[in-house]
């Protein structure tokens, strides 16, 4: 993702590295796409933007490096500069709050699980689905990013422009609230919580 | 038997959460001294096994059920004629 080198390719190689290396996280694009977007016609505009720009600006790429982050960064920055645009101004999230509490002493207390696995195993319609969809999209990203496409927190960190710290503190603030939805179900569904 | 060193202690000298050491644990964000220390410590920590349980639980559901059918079927094709079209 070191975006300073230009590299010079023939056409025959920017094919390859298009065929071979771009191409094959075209799921995991799409998905990203449809999670952010929660659209499906939007999702595919999304992505073929992103191709679009990586095609274009493959010199920017270096062969053999992390093609999937590069992409990955790519369709975060078209979304945030096009597609949130042109749909309504996103809720800000205070991270300022979520630093504080990260850090503060009352963690401990935090830590006991006000879900059981048990109810989590019954989940087997779309709860969890919704629940990530219900998120701010700032945190429904790094839950993406990090549980379902499997980034480390470096990769994160470069994928969204923001020091680990953040992405370390984002995620624990995702998951917190990703569960407090998950309860809710597991209430609905009749468990009660401990 | 005394208890190992702590290898979450960060350089300014303090210890990491139960929270911050289970998060890391998760995201396999650990070095392999930290891995054994923490596996070590929820063995007389019961709010981080149970924690360990249900975020390992949430973790796999995500996994399992959040990352789509797949791309649909055109859109490999429309990509490939998109770009052949604006580079001609």
């Amino acid at each position: 993702m070191d975006e300073g080198v230009r590299q010079v390719y023939t056409e025959a190689e920017k094919q390859e590295i298009f065929e071979k290396e771009f191409l094959p996280h075209i799921n995991a694009m799409y998905n990203f796409g449809y999670r952010l977007t929660l659209e499906r016609d939007d999702a595919k505009d999304l992505v073929q933007d992103t191709y679009f720009k990586a095609y274009r600006f493959i010199e920017s790429f270096q062969k053999g490096t992390n093609a999937k982050a590069w992409l990955f960064r790519i369709l975060k920055n078209s979304f945030i500069n096009d597609y949130r645009k042109k749909t309504k101004e996103p809720s800000k999230v205070d991270y300022q709050e979520v630093e504080t509490y990260y850090n503060s002493d009352d963690v401990h207390r935090q830590i006991t699980p006000d879900l059981r696995v048990d109810s989590l195993k019954d989940m087997i319609g779309d709860e969890i689905s919704n629940a990530l969809n219900s998120l701010d999209v700032d945190f429904r990203t790094v839950i993406i990013l990090c549980d379902l496409e499997g980034f480390k927190y470096e990769e994160m960190a470069k994928i969204l422009d923001i020091p680990i710290g953040t992405v370390r503190s984002r995620l624990h603030r995702a998951r917190q609230l990703l569960k407090d939805k998950l309860s809710e179900y597991a209430k609905s569904m009749g468990y009660k919580n401990t | 038997m005394s208890e190992p060193t702590n290898p979450f202690v960060s350089s300014s000298g303090r210890r990491a959460t139960c929270m911050e050491m289970l998060q890391l644990f998760l995201d396999g964000e650990v070095t392999t001294e930290q891995r054994e220390y923490f596996l070590s410590h929820m063995d007389h920590c019961m709010p981080c096994f149970k924690s360990y349980q249900v975020d390992m639980a949430i973790k796999q559901l995500l996994k399992d059920r959040c990352c789509g059918d797949g791309a649909p079927v055109d859109l490999v094709a429309q990509i490939k004629a998109q770009i052949i079209q604006k580079d001609s």
